[in-house]
């Protein structure tokens, strides 16, 4: 179970060169190479939808400037706060890592878990504000692509929470904390961070 | 056992070798398997692009005059296509087997391997044949009802995009396979792929609600930007494929990695 796990997200674990290389790969890369081709796909994709969105605003502006002042900007603030406090803790656990605090590294990441906790109860109250002040899915076009990048983007978060269970679980015992397992969780947290604060960008604040 | 793993690790040559040596070759069904796959894709292509024209699809809120005078503008090249998919659709359990059989080759639970032969099994019925017959039957009496037209119509493309479910998790299935086996069958980046073509996906389940949009069956998001993921997936996954197939030892360990580079 240990190996399979710590194989789970990336590590090596025997092979031709394994070792030289995951040497190699630890001082140029952080965490597995693997998960920032995912990284990169996602990334390209999310672009794409921003791009279809832009092209749909472009069309209709007049719309979709009046659909944004019923968002709360406050709300969406706190959001973006929330998950980029959960990205420096994060950061502040894959340093505690490798500094080899473990149980700090451990309640940083805990910390995280929380935060993204607080940013998925969050949008889910959001949504449901939304919807009973009758600003649906198919309300129009703007409240259609607001829920679907906010959906889309909640649904890498609840993912996230996976990854972030993988580096628990590496940290709780000395048997695994494999450091590249660790940063690999790290990656994918800042990249639905990062996604985050493009989608807040907007929707919420450009008008 | 070395011996064996390393004569079996150079790929099989384009031209025939003496008739023994092919027979005796234990990875001669893999690559059957691997070609029926090229098979199928390349056939499905012409059936589904070509010849009935139904990707890429028509509009989700054509009304009935409109539905009616698409299925006669394609009326030959859906009974053609179909037909020939009604025959060859089996073909696509080659592309199954060979996955299952990645998987079987893993450090994993077989659990994994049963889970997604049977999933593909059935994600094929909903997916493809539903859309077939749907739009075959359309299309064979032309003077048909225009309402029962435009019911096929629907039933044919709302089951293509709206089944996706089934194979969002087939994709998981493999993805996290992947990424848990420690006999390097596939890269694990290839298992991340899964991972973000599981969750691509999702994007096609509000076809169901929009006629029109980047979210209807013919949108811009929940078609095109689809299938441009899915294409690089299945073409990541094809050459991944007979990559593992040259570096097949038989073993229950890791797998070799190919000493000389593929021979095209």
């Amino acid at each position: 179970m240990t190996n399979v796990v710590s194989a789970g997200l990336g590590r090596s674990s025997g092979g031709l060169n394994s070792k030289a290389e995951t040497e190699l790969r630890a001082s140029v890369i952080p965490g597995q190479p693997d998960i920032w081709v995912l990284v990169l796909l996602e990334a390209f994709t999310f672009s794409s939808y921003f791009v279809v969105y832009m092209i749909y605003r472009m069309r209709n502006p007049g719309l979709y400037l009046h659909s944004q002042a019923q968002l709360s900007l406050q709300l969406g603030v706190v959001n973006t706060i929330v998950l980029l406090t959960s990205s420096w803790s994060m950061a502040r656990c894959v340093q505690s890592a490798r500094a080899g605090d473990y149980g700090i590294a451990l309640r940083d990441v805990s910390l995280t878990i929380l935060l993204g906790l607080v940013f998925t109860v969050s949008k889910l109250f959001e949504w449901v504000t939304k919807t009973q002040a009758g600003l649906t899915f198919t309300s129009n076009e703007f409240f259609m692509f607001y829920y679907f990048l906010t959906g889309m983007h909640l649904l890498h978060v609840l993912m996230g929470f996976v990854f972030l269970g993988v580096v628990v679980y590496q940290l709780s015992s000395p048997a695994r904390r494999s450091q590249e397992v660790i940063e690999t969780g790290a990656t994918y947290w800042h990249m639905i961070d990062f996604l985050w604060v493009i989608i807040f960008a907007l929707l919420y604040v450009m008008r | 056992m070395n011996t064996a793993a390393t004569q079996t690790l150079a790929p099989m040559p384009a031209s025939a070798p003496a008739r023994g040596k092919r027979r005796d070759d234990p990875k001669l069904e893999l690559w059957i398997a691997w070609w029926v796959t090229i098979a199928f894709y390349n056939i499905f292509t012409i059936a589904f692009f070509i010849l009935s024209r139904t990707q890429p699809p028509p509009k989700a809120w054509w009304h009935l005059p409109r539905i009616v005078q698409w299925f006669d503008d394609n009326h030959f090249g859906i009974l053609f296509g179909f037909a020939m998919m009604f025959l060859i659709v089996g073909f696509s359990i080659a592309a199954n087997a060979l996955i299952a059989q990645s998987m079987r080759r893993m450090s994993v639970s077989p659990m994994f391997a049963y889970s997604y032969l049977i999933i593909y099994s059935l994600a094929g019925v909903p997916g493809m044949l539903l859309t077939c017959i749907a739009l075959t039957v359309g299309a064979m009496r032309p003077d048909r009802d225009p309402k029962l037209l435009s019911l096929l119509y629907d039933m044919g493309f709302l089951s293509f995009s709206g089944t996706m479910g089934i194979f969002l998790i087939g994709s998981l299935v493999w993805g996290i396979a992947i990424v848990l086996d420690n006999n390097r069958v596939l890269p694990k980046w290839f298992g991340y792929m899964n991972l973000s073509n599981a969750l691509t996906e999702v994007v096609v389940a509000p076809c169901v609600i929009f006629k029109a949009g980047p979210l209807a069956w013919d949108g811009s998001i929940a078609y095109y930007i689809n299938m441009v993921i899915f294409g690089i997936y299945t073409g990541a996954f094809i050459m991944l494929l007979r990559n593992m197939i040259m570096r097949e030892d038989f073993g229950s360990g890791v797998l070799p990695v190919l000493e000389k580079p593929p021979r095209r």
